[in-house]
């Protein structure tokens, strides 16, 4: 019988040691030995928005400079009079307006006829493709965020390292490497009528957890209890958004404030998370006003407050929009569009290259279709995602983040100034 | 050397086995945290007076046992009344129901609101809530409980995702009329069940697989129709639609037209379902595996969405699969007995006899415990029951490194908790959604891997926060649609010790750590309301780390 050997070295308040070898319980354990003091203040954050349902990319950025475009949407096309123009060729919709003065100070991207390199069209597979990481593969059990988060384990020192906003944890989330899902800060604890019974509660259960949990169940309790301390000091009811920023009513703009709070706290959040839905427009979605239109408002509003909120702190934060693909270039029957391919993703933030709209643009001619039908996919959204973690986060291993696949620099689109 | 150290205390840490020896009482408790969703009040002593292994084996013939309770319960959910036809009648009817109102009005959030708020949207969304809640409610009132346990860990094992499109309908009948009678059969049987099953079928997306270049025969008669029948504006003026409503339908047939081969059902059959991740198939396996199944699909839920095999999509090829050669000109017949052979491959008992050991015993379950079990579905031919028996009979399930370790999932941890008060739910969807709360959504697994069995996927720290929640919600009685009944635990009194004698001997079995008895009585010290102090000693109890465990 051999042991392996371990090692555990400590230096700079860090404990490593061979991931893979070890039962998860004694990595967790590890983490909680060695956490840190100090919280440096300006550490890098990605934040990721899934618009699920697959957005349509066409008219989230308009090519309103490809007569194609108006010909193939006789009814739901964004007339020209109505984009915010970008570089003449692409423009935003109208909805988008409050994100053009980031465009314009070149903190916003956006990346075009990126997408999977598998064909589905079914969203069931698309997300998981998406949020797993591995196009093609579904037996893949955790999500990339999560692998990404074992395999760098620099910030490993906060129950708010990755965060998801919503009931539970999502699938890019899901994995080894513990992450936090808030369904809403207020409520993130033991629940009491007042605050004293909900004090004793929380120090009778710290009490219970500390003597008697073994394995996972004590780091992650430990993990549990120090977060809620870190919410009562940062006192979540009190928060008020700074310089004005006025974020939309409904779960996205819940999210996002709730975000915007947690990075300011200076907890220690490397990632967030959220959810935005409603993007499955097969019927009257609308031109320049209408269904999308209205969920695209929710989404520029949202980030415009969530850059305004932030201020000064953006210049780290990188938010990222992703979709599981585009619809198609065509509208159908029913004023809507179907499901596609390649959409558009928006990267907005500090170290964003902005001002730009990124990716190789394959076009509308029916001939550079995917299948015939669809704006073909020119950047694997794992180069895309790959990018962000190497050059804003700082990873150094991509191979283990994107099993079977190696990411390569040269496919980057440059969405992260360097 | 401070490494070894470091790595015996924390392993110690994660067991931390009882050294004494098990009493009748000990075991009883140990089978019915296992084998039984934990016990109710009053179930220890019966099950040690009847003897553990005579209960056992009345666990494994479920059928003599009584079940009227749960029966009176069951008809209070109409939705079992209802047949496949009728789920589908009514998904159709929520679609389409969806789609008027959004035509009618898609301008504003409200209208796609409201397009989800239509009497048929909101019948569908009750139903399934219903549906969820069944899961729970069985779990709870069962005395057939370890048929529940095993639905449970088939339903996983064999998942589907009930929010993937037909499977809203379809998930239903998968569970009552394929899962739940092959329970505690032959393996074969529900193999070859969930692999003809509509709502696998759909999810696997084998419905989809055709021989490439197979047309269906609609399809074709529609091509035959447009080469030489009527010309283009005659169609436009015949067509009621208006040309672009036309065009688009027949792009979406085009797009929902099958186009070759989907492996994805092919290749979950042998790395989850049977042979496993290392069973020793190739990719040229999983291809040949597909190409056998191709044309198993399903009816259009107009038709009822049943099981049907389409000749025209079939391959009659001949194939090899793990080196055996299926010749060509076979038709449905070739899907079957690839099923048998499947089912029979050592692989496939080795992989499924590790997964029951995995719940049943430990998350990493002994070699013995799986070699008896596999040893045990040679001899039975792969009667379920026999290989139960087996891990039942074996000393891995005894063996005190492996009692009270295994983490309840989230379901367990309800139920169990349910359980431990005697409480009754009722038919309201409450419960399943604490399950969901607590990170088990139920037939909402996304992946077909099913929900996991091991710790590390369900502890933490949001995910404990909301279990100590949830026990001190039941405990105090407020969780809407759950009648607790902690007379049955304890009197109220504000005599802690009596108040943790009672939850120890009832709930725990007296196996309670003296660490968390310190506590609980701390914290009731200076209670002095006698129902104040009960419910905050069960709310800690069953929010603690003890109970996390079975």
């Amino acid at each position: 019988m051999t042991i392996n050997r371990r090692v555990f070295v400590k230096s700079g308040g860090l404990a490593l040691f061979s991931l893979g070898l070890d039962p998860l319980f004694l990595a967790r354990a590890a983490y909680a030995a060695g956490r840190p003091s100090v919280r440096p203040s300006d550490r890098p954050t990605l934040v990721c928005l899934f618009q699920r349902g697959a957005v349509d990319g066409l008219n989230m950025i308009v090519p309103h400079g490809d007569g194609l475009y108006y010909r193939e949407r006789p009814r739901i096309a964004v007339p020209a009079k109505d984009v915010v123009d970008l570089d003449g060729y692409f423009g935003l919709h109208p909805s988008l307006a409050a994100l053009k003065p980031l465009w314009d100070n070149k903190s916003l991207a956006a990346v075009h006829a990126v997408g999977s390199p598998d064909a589905t069209r079914s969203h069931f597979d698309a997300q998981d493709y998406m949020e797993s990481g591995t196009p093609g593969v579904k037996a893949t059990a955790d999500g990339w965020l999560n692998r990404y988060c074992q395999h760098d384990r620099e910030h490993e020192n906060t129950p708010f390292r990755a965060v998801a906003f919503g009931p539970q944890l999502p699938r890019i989330l899901a994995g080894s490497a513990p992450s936090l899902a808030i369904d809403d800060l207020q409520a993130f604890g033991l629940r009491a009528p007042q605050e004293a019974a909900r004090d004793r509660l929380t120090r009778a259960f710290e009490a219970l957890y500390e003597g008697s949990a073994t394995g996972l169940l004590a780091s992650s309790s430990q993990e549990g209890f120090e977060a809620m301390q870190m919410l009562k000091q940062m006192n979540p009811s009190q928060y008020q958004p700074a310089n004005g920023a006025a974020y939309p009513r409904g779960r996205l703009g819940r999210s996002l404030l709730q975000i915007a709070q947690l990075i300011k706290a200076d907890v220690g959040v490397q990632i967030a998370f959220a959810d935005v839905t409603g993007w499955d427009t097969h019927v009257n979605q609308g031109a320049s006003e209408g269904q999308l239109a209205a969920r695209l408002k929710e989404l520029g509003d949202g980030l415009a407050a969530l850059a305004q909120d932030l201020g000064e702190k953006m210049r780290d934060v990188v938010v990222l929009t992703m979709s599981e693909f585009g619809r198609t270039i065509r509208e159908n029957g029913n004023s809507g569009t179907d499901h596609g391919h390649a959409t558009a993703m928006l990267a907005l933030g500090g170290p964003v290259n902005g001002g730009k709209v990124l990716g190789a643009w394959p076009g509308l001619d029916p001939e550079k279709r995917f299948e015939g039908r669809d704006v073909a996919v020119t950047t694997d959204f794992r180069d895309l995602f790959a990018e962000i973690l190497a050059r804003h986060l700082g990873a150094a291993d991509l191979a283990p983040v994107f099993p079977g696949y190696a990411p390569d620099a040269a496919k980057f689109v440059g969405v992260i100034r360097t | 050397m401070i490494s070894y150290l470091l790595l015996a205390v924390l392993l110690q840490g994660a067991g931390a086995p009882s050294p004494r020896a098990l009493t009748p009482r000990d075991s009883a408790y140990h089978v019915l945290n296992r084998l039984a969703y934990g016990p109710r009040p009053g179930d220890l002593d019966s099950v040690a007076r009847l003897g553990v292994m005579r209960w056992i084996d009345l666990q494994l013939d479920p059928r003599h046992i009584d079940n009227p309770f749960l029966a009176e319960r069951e008809r209070q959910f109409p939705f079992l009344g209802l047949s496949r036809d009728d789920l589908a009648r009514l998904y159709l009817q929520a679609q389409r129901a969806r789609q008027e109102r959004l035509r009618a009005d898609s301008m504003s959030r409200a209208a796609t609101d409201a397009a989800d708020q239509t009497p048929e949207a909101l019948r569908a969304r009750r139903i399934a809530g219903q549906f969820q809640e069944l899961a729970v409610v069985r779990a709870v009132l069962s005395q057939r409980q370890l048929e529940e346990v095993m639905v449970d860990f088939w339903t996983n094992h064999f998942n589907v995702f009930f929010g993937k499109g037909a499977d809203r309908f379809l998930t239903p009948s998968y569970i009552e009329a394929t899962i739940r009678p092959n329970a505690l059969g032959k393996f074969a049987d529900l193999l070859i069940a969930t692999a003809q099953s509509p709502a696998m079928l759909f999810y696997l997306d084998n419905a989809e697989s055709v021989a490439p270049g197979s047309v269906p025969p609609q399809l074709a008669r529609l091509q035959a129709r447009t080469q030489f029948g009527l010309s283009p504006r005659r169609r436009i003026f015949l067509d009621p639609m208006g040309p672009m409503r036309a065009d688009s339908l027949r792009q979406r047939a085009l797009l929902r037209m099958p186009k070759g081969l989907n492996e994805n059902y092919a290749r979950e059959l042998m790395e989850l379902h049977t042979l496993g991740v290392d069973g020793g198939y190739t990719q040229q396996d999983v291809i040949n595996v597909a190409r056998i199944f191709t044309g198993w699909s399903l009816e259009r839920p107009q038709q009822g969405a049943g099981f049907v095999f389409n000749d025209w999509a079939h391959d009659y090829g001949a194939k090899t699969v793990v080196g055996v050669t299926f010749p060509a000109g076979h038709g449905m017949d070739e899907g079957l007995r690839l099923l048998k052979l499947l089912a029979s491959e050592h692989a496939t008992m080795h992989h499924v006899s590790k997964q029951l050991c995995a719940r049943f015993v430990a998350d990493d379950p002994p070699d013995g415990c799986v070699d008896d079990a596999v040893a045990a579905w040679h001899r039975s031919g792969g009667d379920i029951r026999e290989v139960l028996r087996a891990i039942f009979h074996g000393p891995d399930f005894w063996a005190p490194q492996n009692v009270d370790t295994k983490l309840k999932t989230p379901l367990e941890f309800v139920v169990s908790a349910v359980r431990a008060v005697g409480a009754d739910p009722d038919t309201t969807p409450r419960l399943a959604q604490v399950v969901a709360r607590l990170g088990e959504p139920l037939y909402q697994h996304v992946a077909p891997d099913g929900y996991p069995e091991r710790e590390e996927d369900w502890v933490n720290s949001g995910a404990l926060l909301a279990r100590m929640n949830a026990a001190v919600a039941l405990a105090s009685g407020q969780l809407s649609g759950v009648t607790v009944n902690l007379d049955a635990v304890a009197p109220a009194t504000a005599d802690a010790d009596q108040l943790i004698g009672a939850i120890d001997d009832k709930i725990f079995a007296g196996r309670l750590s003296p660490h968390t008895k310190q506590v609980i009585r701390d914290q009731v010290a200076d209670v002095r309301d006698p129902e104040q102090a009960r419910t905050l000693a069960i709310g800690l109890a069953l929010g603690g780390p003890d109970f996390q465990r079975q």
